[in-house]
């Protein structure tokens, strides 16, 4: 095992220098702004995601649907503009359909999820964050068996995106207007704001 | 100006919708937002993991991914501190303690379980919440509407059935 901080970011900060995607000052702006619409909305809290999970309350999946939504059919035409790439992640199906549903049990019962995790973490939950800790030691554990899994992952049915079997520009706002129609349709139901304790 | 303490599920959503546009367009960072890969990336280089081939396969988005979650421990640290006054040390969720049990010790056990199975799911899936749903079904992507449809089920269910007094 290696903790040392300061060479773990040095060869993290060399690799995203290697990359054109973006600066570090950049990268981190990124992320705050991530950060700061996830912890101001609360919906980094396990009251919201496990609440969702017993149909408490609708507001993550509410502000996920609709501002996918939103985001799908700008992105298309960014896309068609130059402005941006795709980045489609392959349809593993075996990996797709266990790691989901051991993704799913882990999420009801941690409350929150990788993105939402850290966020949870910077605003005091002692909790979140030896799940934090169960997470590294996955992931660990994951690139350790690796060569064994892939087996499992597999088979790969390619990178496929539905505007590409459609193939139609009227197909992405049909698809936008159904997710946010999803979001608004879903109840209004909300869990009600209290404050955990120690 | 009053700065509002909760954002809605519709300014949220937008304010989502832009930094995804920004995140992928050639101004901003040219890719997609995602969140676990940062993580295996970091448990894997604490032990020692560097040389391994799923290492070497993540290296580039993982590293990428643990400088945006710094960047979201520091957004989420200071809006808890700052607009929405929720930044408090602990442990007990309150929906946890009305529909599990009232143990800290408890908790802290499953959390740990939790964390460690959304980690190796999203590893296995090739992605999470973010990476597959947020990013991957905006492209209309079939792995991010399949991985998104499967989570939803899984999740109302283990609700169901891990939980008690719904």
């Amino acid at each position: 095992m290696n903790f040392n901080i300061v060479e773990f970011f040095n060869q993290t900060i060399d690799l995203v220098h290697k990359q054109h995607h973006g600066s570090i000052p950049l990268i981190l702006f990124i992320g705050i702004l991530f950060g700061v619409i996830i912890q101001w909305s609360r919906v980094d809290t396990f009251d919201k995601i496990a609440g969702f999970a017993m149909l408490h309350g609708f507001k993550v999946p509410k502000m996920l649907f609709f501002s996918i939504g939103i985001a799908s059919i700008g992105l298309y035409f960014m896309i068609k503009m130059g402005w941006a790439h795709y980045h489609i992640k392959p349809i593993v199906l075996g990996g797709i359909l266990i790691g989901g549903v051991i993704f799913a049990i882990g999420m009801a019962i941690l409350g929150l999820c990788p993105g939402t995790g850290p966020v949870a973490v910077s605003e005091g939950n002692i909790d979140v964050l030896t799940g934090l800790i169960g997470g590294l030691l996955a992931g660990a554990l994951f690139t350790y068996l690796y060569p064994d899994l892939k087996s499992i992952i597999g088979p790969n049915f390619g990178k496929v995106t539905l505007t590409q079997l459609v193939n139609h520009d009227w197909f992405i706002f049909i698809y936008g207007a159904l997710l946010i129609f999803i979001a608004f349709w879903l109840p209004e139901r909300e869990v009600e704001e209290e404050v955990g304790e120690i | 100006m009053n700065i509002p303490k909760r954002l809605g599920w519709i300014p949220g959503g937008i304010a989502l919708a832009l930094l995804i546009w920004f995140t992928f367009s050639t101004i901003g960072a040219d890719r997609p937002i995602g969140a676990s890969t940062g993580i295996a990336y970091m448990g894997a280089w604490f032990f020692g993991l560097q040389n391994s081939e799923y290492f070497q396969h993540i290296k580039n988005s993982g590293s990428w991914e643990v400088i945006f979650l710094i960047g979201v421990l520091i957004g989420g640290f200071l809006t808890s501190v700052f607009i929405t006054k929720t930044f408090k040390f602990r442990i007990l969720p309150p929906l946890w303690k009305k529909h599990k049990n009232n143990s800290p010790a408890s908790r802290l056990i499953w959390s740990f379980i939790g964390g460690f199975m959304v980690v190796f799911g999203a590893r296995l899936a090739g992605g999470c919440t973010s990476g597959h749903f947020l990013s991957g079904a905006s492209q209309t992507a079939v792995s991010g509407l399949l991985f998104g449809g499967i989570v939803i089920v899984v999740l109302i269910l283990t609700g169901r059935l891990f939980y008690k007094n719904l």
